[in-house]
């Protein structure tokens, strides 16, 4: 396990809902609704965090969440409970993960691979975790084509990096990177936070 | 397009709050001394080191990206027009920031027309 970012995780923990858990959840809460409407089959979720995204879930799905920090995993029960036996926390680095290949019918992530250390090795993961033509849906912040919010994102991300997220991460070619297919992107706001939707390769 | 409207006068507020703030900053830096070029580099780097921390300020209650970019925007725009200004005549502090409130807001009406512009160009999904 990546130690370096457990301690990270575990450290945001104490003050992570109070940062994102108003304004950014009120902001996304219908577009997160939707995004999440789609989960079908076993589903992997990852990164779970402090269970923001838990009140979104469509009810009895059958989800795996898993988070790096065991801080955060202890604000998420309480959420995770509300929602209901059929959603599993477990503490797992997505580097580590050892879940059989061809395990979960789709993977979610939401606001996650800006703090993935390697993020293609984290996604070639997934991948293999995923059944042949299982579908990963990411929900994230990435990097921008466009002046100037592209200098802005390159200015706060040393900052940024070390408090939690990088701001200027290229997560659309890290998806086609890491080997998955028909890799579509559908835009939130400006060219900044995307939903992407790709698919594992059926020979995978 | 946001419609809600904790979120068009939170948004709003923010940036022009921001902007005012980058506004004095820069106007209590440069005086009608400065050339016109550093002065504007300066104004903007101080709105830019402005607005990072007032971004951090506002994502709690406004959402992430969507306050932080504008509020950046603004006040990088506000920093480096007042700071021209200032370079080019004297510039009252309720000028400074009368202006800088109304750059903001011109930095967040750009980024509503970019997303705009962007969702109109594919809304749907794009390969």
């Amino acid at each position: 396990m990546d130690l370096v970012t457990k301690r990270k995780w575990d450290s945001a923990a104490a003050t992570f809902d109070l940062m994102g858990g108003y304004g950014p959840e009120k902001r996304w809460g219908p577009r997160k609704r939707e995004f999440f409407s789609h989960m079908r089959g076993r589903v992997l979720f990852l990164a779970v965090g402090t269970g923001l995204d838990i009140p979104f879930f469509p009810p009895e799905r059958d989800i795996v969440g898993i988070d790096i920090s065991a801080g955060m995993l202890e604000k998420a029960r309480p959420r995770a409970a509300a929602y209901g036996d059929t959603l599993e926390l477990r503490e797992l680095d997505v580097h580590d993960l050892d879940y059989p290949d061809h395990s979960f019918d789709q993977v979610y992530t939401s606001c996650t691979f800006c703090s993935v250390p390697d993020p293609v090795r984290g996604l070639e993961r997934l991948r293999r975790a995923l059944k042949p033509g299982g579908e990963l849906r990411m929900f994230e912040h990435t990097r921008s084509r466009y002046f100037p919010f592209n200098l802005m994102l390159n200015l706060m991300t040393p900052l940024s990096r070390r408090v939690g997220p990088e701001m200027n991460r290229d997560t659309v070619a890290n998806v086609s990177r890491a080997g998955f297919e028909r890799v579509e992107v559908r835009s939130v706001y400006l060219d900044v936070v995307k939903q992407i939707r790709a698919v594992a390769p059926a020979a995978a | 397009m946001e419609k809600r409207l904790y979120f068009v006068l939170g948004d709003a507020a923010a940036v022009a709050g921001t902007g005012a703030l980058a506004g004095l900053a820069a106007t209590v830096l440069v005086g009608e001394s400065w050339l016109m070029l550093p002065a504007m580099g300066i104004g903007m780097a101080v709105g830019m080191a402005l607005a990072l921390p007032a971004s951090f300020l506002f994502m709690p209650l406004f959402g992430a990206m969507e306050v932080m970019l504008p509020v950046m925007l603004g006040g990088m725009l506000s920093g480096m027009w007042i700071a021209m200004a200032a370079a080019m005549r004297p510039l009252g502090l309720a000028e400074a920031a009368l202006c800088g409130a109304g750059i903001g807001l011109a930095g967040l009406v750009a980024c509503t027309a970019a997303d705009a512009w962007l969702k109109r160009k594919g809304n749907a999904w794009t390969s």
